[in-house]
């Protein structure tokens, strides 16, 4: 096809599939379907076999796109990730991370061959489907109004980031087993700590790099600012990567050191960072969905089908109650933490290696992945919403905002306006603000009652239900705290 | 927009009694810290129960951890039964994990429970104490002071100083 037909045409089918994927996870959500089995129905709706009839194949393009994909949403999840959050959850994260990954790799891998796959095969398989994507969880949680108890949800947010390292080293490779029949020696431990290292040293040192880079640089307009922070989440991914490193490992403690510097402060960068990663899941999904040919499926459904709920309903129990063992986490938590183990978009990149490295076999695989992330996008997404509740575990969030205040600088900024949801049991419940006694450095802006804007003077008494915007420096941030609770967004 | 900001009026010493003071507190979780102070305000006010107290504690521990930063935490409510400002304050010598923002372990908990339609009284105290705890010197003296009359001694003096 002539240009520029051939890339209008392009643009015109991607915009169309993307617009269809988003218009209806609202009616997903209703229905109570977890986005992501939406986004793969569209895509395999356009594919092959669907009514598009678009015979998509490619998996070199396919694997390019999915990196990418991965390296936006790894690194939005750094953004997202607090220094609080660190603290509370990274030992447990960490086990499960590591420890964790390889248990459910060679869980899943003997799980496949007990279904009849070859070993190198089966192990293979089990690599690919090793690591979670919180992403998935944090979406349905969202949708449902429901908020974690902080350790149960840092630990699964922190265990999705730091898992992806791990799952990529050991399915390169057994790629490589499948692909070559060389069986990997004691060398693959030893370069499983070399790529973590290297990882690791190149996050901090390009997380480092770029908080002094946004604490010094002065763009002439606010929307290059993300564009910096793209720049260097690619740089953060590809320096890494060309040494040797987990380049995955990199991006998210990258992100995770540039968010901590950035903070609050940078609601605008966020939110871009936010809606690329919103874009690289759903692409990713859509993508899976017109790479799955519906009518290859029926030969590996079985055998994926079955891995898909092993892994949900036993496996990833199993692999969380051995690996939290040393933690104190009680019962509740430790089957909550189990039962929510969403696949998402990582094993969908990780099943296009062995087909690209020409692994025999592969197809195969990638087919029964296809089946194994659906479940277990699925069945937790299904019954997170509901499981939580039942449990206890979700500390009841505020619905959100009709409207929130924020400050758009292109500077960096020392305050920010904290916006904060009054409940009948917060100390400010009654209160006047004159009573507030707040700190002289801070002012309440701005009050929300009932969809109306109340302009705050002494006199106006703080009642439950109210939204309040509060400029506070970063001094007074956790008096705030205390007299408010827990700021929205927190 | 200016708020004329008012200085906390109501000093510590009208509403901590020593009694109410736990200087080595047995509780290791955060839920035994809540139970623990429910009982030391219980027993500074014996007309309401100990269940009471915790409840109201745990009301306000779902909005957010009133663990602050540096090992101070600062739980907190209201109760309708209550006329006057109720406080007890322990010291956790291992240190709890508090849910703190810092997610550091909490060390030092002051547990105040004000009436119901006393908003303006509850605020200036919480906002008084979150204050008070800012000196390192405080902290460290409480820590090496063994009995509840010393500690409850270092809290006024500090407190005076306002």
């Amino acid at each position: 096809m002539n240009e520029p037909i051939a890339t209008a045409g392009v643009m015109t089918l991607v915009g169309v599939l993307l617009a269809i994927s988003v218009l209806f996870s609202r009616a997903a959500g209703r229905a109570g379907l977890p986005l992501a089995f939406v986004f793969v129905l569209v895509g395999m709706l356009a594919g092959t076999d669907g009514v598009g009839k678009l015979a998509f194949d490619d998996y070199a393009l396919s694997f390019r796109l999915g990196t990418v994909a991965l390296v936006i949403i790894l690194f939005d999840g750094g953004l997202n990730t607090t220094l609080t959050s660190v603290r509370a959850g990274l030992a447990p994260a960490t086990v499960l991370a590591t420890l964790g990954v390889v248990l459910m790799a060679g869980a899943m891998g003997g799980a496949a061959h007990l279904l009849g796959l070859p070993w190198p095969q089966a192990l293979l398989l089990g690599a690919i489907v090793s690591s979670t994507d919180a992403a998935a969880v944090f979406a349905v949680l969202r949708g449902s109004g429901l908020h974690l108890k902080q350790r149960v949800g840092v630990t699964l947010e922190l265990e999705s980031g730091l898992n992806d390292p791990m799952a990529v080293i050991l399915t390169m490779a057994l790629t490589q087993l499948v692909a070559t029949g060389e069986a990997p020696t004691w060398r693959l431990g030893l370069d499983v700590l070399v790529q973590l290292g290297v990882g690791l040293a190149a996050g901090l040192g390009f997380g480092w790099l770029g908080q002094v880079v946004l604490r010094r640089a002065r763009l002439p307009a606010a929307g290059l600012y993300p564009v910096l922070t793209l720049s260097l989440a690619a740089v953060a991914f590809g320096v890494p990567t060309l040494f040797n490193g987990s380049g995955f490992l990199a991006v998210y403690v990258a992100g995770a050191l540039v968010g901590h510097e950035t903070g609050r402060y940078r609601t605008g960068l966020l939110r871009v960072h936010d809606a690329m990663a919103w874009l690289s899941q759903v692409g990713m999904f859509l993508l899976l969905g017109l790479l799955a040919t519906p009518s290859r499926l029926p030969a590996v459904a079985n055998l994926g089908l079955g891995l898909g709920f092993v892994a949900a309903l036993v496996v990833r129990p199993l692999v969380v109650w051995l690996c939290l063992v040393p933690f104190r986490f009680s019962m509740k938590e430790r089957a909550y933490l189990g039962f929510v183990g969403l696949r998402g978009a990582v094993p969908i990149v990780l099943a296009t290696f062995p087909v690209l490295a020409g692994a025999p076999g592969a197809q195969g695989l990638f087919d029964a992945v296809f089946f194994i992330v659906l479940v277990n996008a699925f069945v937790p997404g299904a019954f997170v919403g509901g499981l939580t509740r039942r449990l206890g575990l979700q500390t009841s969030a505020p619905p959100p905002p009709p409207a929130v205040m924020e400050l758009t600088s292109t500077h960096i900024l020392d305050g920010d306006v904290m916006s904060f949801f009054v409940r009948p049991q917060s100390a400010v419940a009654g209160a006047t603000l004159a009573e507030l006694g707040l700190p002289e450095t801070s002012v309440v802006t701005l009050i929300m009652r009932e969809g109306r804007l109340l302009a705050p003077r002494g006199n106006t008494r703080l009642e439950p239900g109210d939204y309040v915007s509060v400029f506070a420096p970063k001094e007074n941030v956790s008096e705030l705290h205390l007299l408010f609770g827990d700021a929205q967004g927190d | 927009m200016r708020l004329s900001y008012q200085p906390p009026t109501m000093p510590i010493a009208e509403f901590l009694k020593v009694e109410a003071v736990t200087p080595a507190m047995s509780a290791t979780t955060k839920p035994e810290v809540l139970h623990e102070l429910a009982r030391a305000l219980a027993r500074a006010w014996p007309e309401v129960s100990v269940e009471r107290f915790l409840h109201v504690l745990e009301e306000r521990e779902k909005l957010g951890s009133t663990g602050m930063e540096k090992g101070v935490a600062i739980p907190h409510g209201r109760l309708a039964e209550l006329p006057t400002l109720i406080a007890c304050f322990g010291v956790s010598r291992e240190g709890v994990d508090f849910e703190a923002r810092d997610g550091r372990p909490s060390q030092f908990f002051f547990a105040l429970v004000a009436p119901e339609n006393s908003a303006g009284l509850h605020l200036k105290a919480l906002s008084r104490l979150s204050r008070l705890f800012r000196s390192d010197a405080l902290k460290e003296n409480i820590l090496s002071a063994g009995d509840a009359a010393t500690v409850h001694a270092l809290l006024l003096q500090e407190d005076a100083k306002a």
